[in-house]
């Protein structure tokens, strides 16, 4: 019998400054701590390869955080660990994040040599003034130098992370850094419109107005340019916020957009298995205590939830919902549990189409109205 | 036998709002030993949250108490009456079930309009009244200048009115005691046929419709046959009892008393207030007259948010209509808003309470639209139609003349307010029909006025601008030919009817304006523009623009993100729930409510 596949994500918490946007699990740390981590984050992997010995592991992500932050032969321990106690498949694909300032050609050969075969850089900006705006601390320089080790130790499959919509940022900074960033030799860039979420500093300063609010439609103008802007290059856009060179899309990230299982392990990580979710400690002192009893927020899921789920990851990407794999999947019918919101959302709102059995988003920008119409069953 | 009735006194306690009537009656509880004092909440007669909560007397509930004066035990049962204009009618229901009524004027304030209402419709009843002197601990109290207040304004004697504190429990033996000396006892006939009005009822969902009566002739016990006298619907008595203020079973009713009567009436229609009760066997010849059945002024619509919840609305108006006979409704549609129905209330605090009752005690999401009045609409071919609702009202070029109902309303207040309360009845239409100093400190203003002015916010502006201070009251006069139109608003070209207003003409551009103001306040962007226009007969007389929304979120979506992001978009369809689309255009249903609290 085949075994079932798996996708392992590894959070590492440690970073060397805080951005000012991010309200992610992350923060910097001693490299005392920064041990004591990694011996708890090294025993929790080991217990849930006890655990998951009928899956098979066919991609990894290492996040954060800034897993470059960490001591050299870090990471290559961990992935020794992972090998040694999970399943992994013959051409399991790992992504490794860095951010362009701590990657060095070291740490490329390491993680080469590791197993790692794509690199995704925390690029975000090249503007220096929207780089100091966000708190970020390198520069474009970094950033192909960074490219450059990857690509000579054999990494070759390389993510750009981009921002969109930073305070004061206008359109011909955002054509600039497209130049910029498409004359690289990379595979697929994630451009994600900056959200403003609640107690971060940047936040903090637009609303005390220290910075000024970018404004939405500016945003959306920015977007589209954007989007024409790659498919141009040759990088096709699959998801809401992800473009990639044919052949290149990440296949971690397909796996979560499809529903399909994966395992969190490390400080504040989530796993969806079995028809469950559930996520890890955010407490760094309890997760290094006991890192193997960290579980919290335990929730199954029941249809409805599922459903959702199911509706909301399909509508994120170009090739959107597959009807028959809906009806199937749920013994049900999507048109007739939808129909009043269907015949709203694109004959009044012209928001979706149906085409081949597939109902796909046609504006990305609404993609919340859209996706929480298609919550309400009849 | 008539001994047993001589230690019986049916009273009720009468006052205007906030001087301290149901304070007074927890006082009475707690010194007759009803209610241990601290078993006492504070106002224990309001069983309503919503009572408690606001600080008024909705609902009646009388409470049996004993109390021994010169050596014999006295049943004194206590009706309590709401206070607010809205409720007189519940006022008067009262007083039909008693033989004397307690009149509490507060000694700091003095004689205020809802005092006099309250007077007149006891004298009406043929009722004893006994002035009390409230609040004396106060230090603006003037018990004596009140008195002589009493005496001029009402024309009742007053010097030996009790004086008393019933926040500080200040001589309340002397209240209990004049109870006994002032008022009649019952005089019913024991041996005649049964005879006992309903004076309240409420549904209990164990026992049904609990009727709240006092037996008048007769007597009544388990396993009687009774029936109504007007529905003609006959039942056996399940269980009779009184309260203490908690319901007590007890073998019998008899002539005198007050207490309540279950019987297994299924059907919230059949145990009408205002009904009167006998025996099938032998039944009583006359009914009691009963009293004047109440005419709803104030009309709204009121819808579920949720289309699917048109029956539980239903259920919830026919239960709350058992208990308040003033309510009245019929099923109503809106293009808007769908099914409903059209309600008529006595004032806009009864309708506030409706709505509220329907949200708390029937958790039901609800719709409100604006409140209006009865106009009297005569068509061109001679005919006069009723219309409450700006829906029905005939094409213009059918109508000849409307009319609007006017009222006389009496506002009390001291003199330094006077100015700015006749700004405020001049810029609502009002005729000044009198002024009369009553003394230095108070001056009584009469106004002929449209009711239409007075329903939305006249009672919190009147409050606003004599820091409190003014009371008011009034009653509907006639109808006058007036010049009114139909105040449409249009929301991106369309008219949305359940925002529709009949208006005077004078006030149209200005309540026009407003209320596209306002619905731009509260209507969310939307993914086009959305023109919100005011339109009288298609003439566009104001205009306001919600801009575009082009973007929710672009956001990243990764693994630990999936659960969090697939709750916040449970929540942005619940409050997808509380929106109606008029046409294309997405409306909060709180929308329909806030343009009433347009100043």
């Amino acid at each position: 019998m085949s075994k079932k596949n798996l996708s392992l994500y590894i959070h590492i918490p440690f970073c060397v400054s805080k951005c000012s946007y991010c309200n992610f699990c992350s923060f910097p740390a001693t490299l005392d701590t920064q041990k004591k981590y990694l011996r708890a984050l090294n025993q929790e992997i080991v217990a849930c390869g006890k655990k998951y010995q009928d899956r098979v592991i066919n991609t990894i992500y290492i996040g954060g955080g800034t897993p470059s932050t960490l001591n050299d032969g870090a990471i290559a321990d961990i992935l020794k660990n992972v090998r040694e106690n999970f399943c992994t498949s013959k051409n399991v694909d790992i992504t490794i994040e860095a951010n362009p300032n701590s990657f060095t050609r070291k740490k490329a050969e390491e993680y080469s040599q590791a197993g790692c075969n794509r690199l995704s850089l925390g690029l975000q900006a090249i503007n220096p003034n929207h780089l100091k705006i966000l708190n970020r601390c390198h520069n474009f320089k970094q950033c192909k130098d960074s490219i450059n080790y990857a690509i000579n130790s054999g990494i070759t499959d390389i993510n750009l992370d981009i921002l969109i919509g930073i305070p004061t940022q206008n359109i011909w900074d955002v054509k600039e850094m497209l130049d910029k960033i498409t004359a690289l030799p990379i595979t697929h860039i994630s451009a994600y419109s900056l959200i403003n979420e609640d107690n971060t500093p940047l936040t903090r300063q637009i609303v005390s107005k220290m910075l000024p609010e970018p404004n939405s439609l500016d945003v959306v103008n920015f977007y589209d340019f954007t989007v024409d802007y790659l498919q141009e290059k040759g990088f096709f856009r699959y998801e809401i916020s992800n473009f990639a060179k044919k052949g290149y899309q990440s296949r971690h990230n397909l796996n979560y957009w499809a529903r399909g299982e994966y395992l969190g392990v490390g400080l504040g990580a989530y796993s969806f298995c079995d028809g469950v979710h559930w996520e890890n400690t955010s407490n760094l002192a309890d997760y290094i205590l006991a890192p193997t009893e960290s579980q919290c927020g335990i929730e199954p899921e029941n249809i409805i939830t599922a459903k959702e789920e199911f509706i909301m990851l399909a509508l994120r990407t170009t090739q959107g919902l597959d009807i028959a794999k809906y009806n199937k999947l749920f013994s049900a019918d999507f048109i007739a549990e939808h129909r009043k919101n269907i015949d709203y959302l694109s004959n009044i709102l012209d928001l979706i189409e149906i085409k081949d059995g597939f109902v796909r988003a046609k504006n990305f920008y609404m993609t919340n109205t859209i996706i929480s119409r298609l919550f309400e069953f009849e | 036998m008539q001994d047993r009735q001589n230690h019986i006194r049916n009273f009720c306690i009468v006052a205007h709002i906030d001087h301290g009537k149901s304070t007074l009656a927890d006082r009475l509880l707690e010194y007759t030993g009803t209610v241990a004092s601290r078993d006492l909440q504070d106002q224990l007669l309001d069983s309503m949250d919503l009572e408690r909560e606001r600080g008024i007397t909705i609902k009646l509930t009388p409470t049996r108490m004993k109390y021994t004066y010169k050596g014999e035990e006295y049943i004194l049962n206590l009706i309590d009456t709401p206070g607010h204009v809205d409720f007189t009618y519940e006022v008067s229901r009262s007083l039909a079930a008693c033989e004397g009524a307690i009149l509490i004027v507060d000694a700091a304030q003095g004689v205020e309009a809802q005092t006099l209402a309250n007077v007149h419709l006891a004298l009406d009843n043929r009722l004893e009244i006994l002035p009390v002197i409230n609040k004396i601990d106060l230090p603006s109290a003037e018990p004596e200048k009140v008195k002589k207040e009493i005496e001029d304004v009402i024309c009742i004697p007053a010097e030996h009115a009790p004086c008393i504190s019933a926040k500080e429990g200040i001589n309340i033996p002397d209240v209990l005691e004049a109870i006994i000396r002032e008022f009649p006892s019952p005089k019913g006939k024991e041996d005649a046929p049964l005879k006992c009005l309903v004076f309240d009822s409420y549904y209990d969902n164990f026992k049904g419709a609990i009727c709240l009566v006092r037996v008048f002739d007769g007597s009544v016990r388990v396993g009687d046959k009774i029936k109504f006298m007007q529905t003609d619907h006959a039942f056996e008595v399940t269980e009779v009892g009184y309260f203490t203020p908690k319901a007590k079973p007890c073998d019998a009713l008899l002539a005198g008393e007050v207490g309540y009567i279950a019987a297994s009436i299924k059907k919230v229609s059949e145990a009408r207030v205002g009904d009167t009760i006998t025996t099938v066997e032998n039944p009583t010849p006359e009914p009691l007259p009963g009293y004047k059945q109440v005419q709803p002024v104030v009309f709204s619509g009121i819808f579920p948010v949720d289309g699917n919840k048109y029956g539980e609305l239903k259920d919830a108006l026919e239960k709350l209509k058992l208990n308040d006979s003033a309510l009245e409704y019929q099923p109503e549609t809106s293009v808007a808003l769908g099914f409903g129905f059209r309600c008529g209330f006595l004032g806009l605090l009864h309708m506030e309470i409706i709505q509220e009752r329907l949200e708390r005690e029937f958790n039901l999401d609800i719709i409100t639209t604006a409140p209006g009045v009865n106009y009297h609409v005569y068509k061109t071919d001679g005919e006069m139609i009723e219309v409450s609702n700006p829906s029905n009202l005939p094409d213009l070029s059918y109508v000849d003349h409307m009319e609007e109902p006017y009222v006389n309303l009496r506002i009390f207040t001291p003199p330094e307010y006077m100015g700015s309360i006749m700004d405020l009845c001049v810029d609502r239409r009002g005729e000044n029909t009198g002024v009369e100093y009553l003394d230095e400190k108070r001056v009584r203003l009469d106004y002929s006025i449209p009711l239409n002015e007075i329903i939305y916010d006249f009672f919190d502006n009147l409050k606003s601008r004599t820091r409190g201070y003014a009371s008011l009251d009034y009653e509907l006069s006639e109808y006058r030919p007036s010049k009114l139109v139909k105040l449409d608003i249009l929301l991106k070209g369309e008219v949305c009817d359940a925002l529709s207003l009949i208006v005077h003409i004078d006030k149209a551009y200005i309540r026009g304006k407003a209320m596209v103001e306002k619905l731009k306040e509260v209507i969310p962007r939307q993914m086009f523009e959305v023109p919100i226009q005011a339109a009288i007969g298609g003439k566009i007389i104001a205009r306001e623009t919600v801009k575009a929304y082009r973007k929710d979120v672009l956001a990243k979506c990764y693994g630990g993100d999936v659960t969090r992001k697939r709750k916040l978009l449970e929540k942005q369809k619940e409050g997808k729930k509380k929106m109606r689309n008029i046409g294309s255009v997405e409306v909060p249903s709180d929308a329909f409510i806030s343009i009433l609290k347009i100043d």
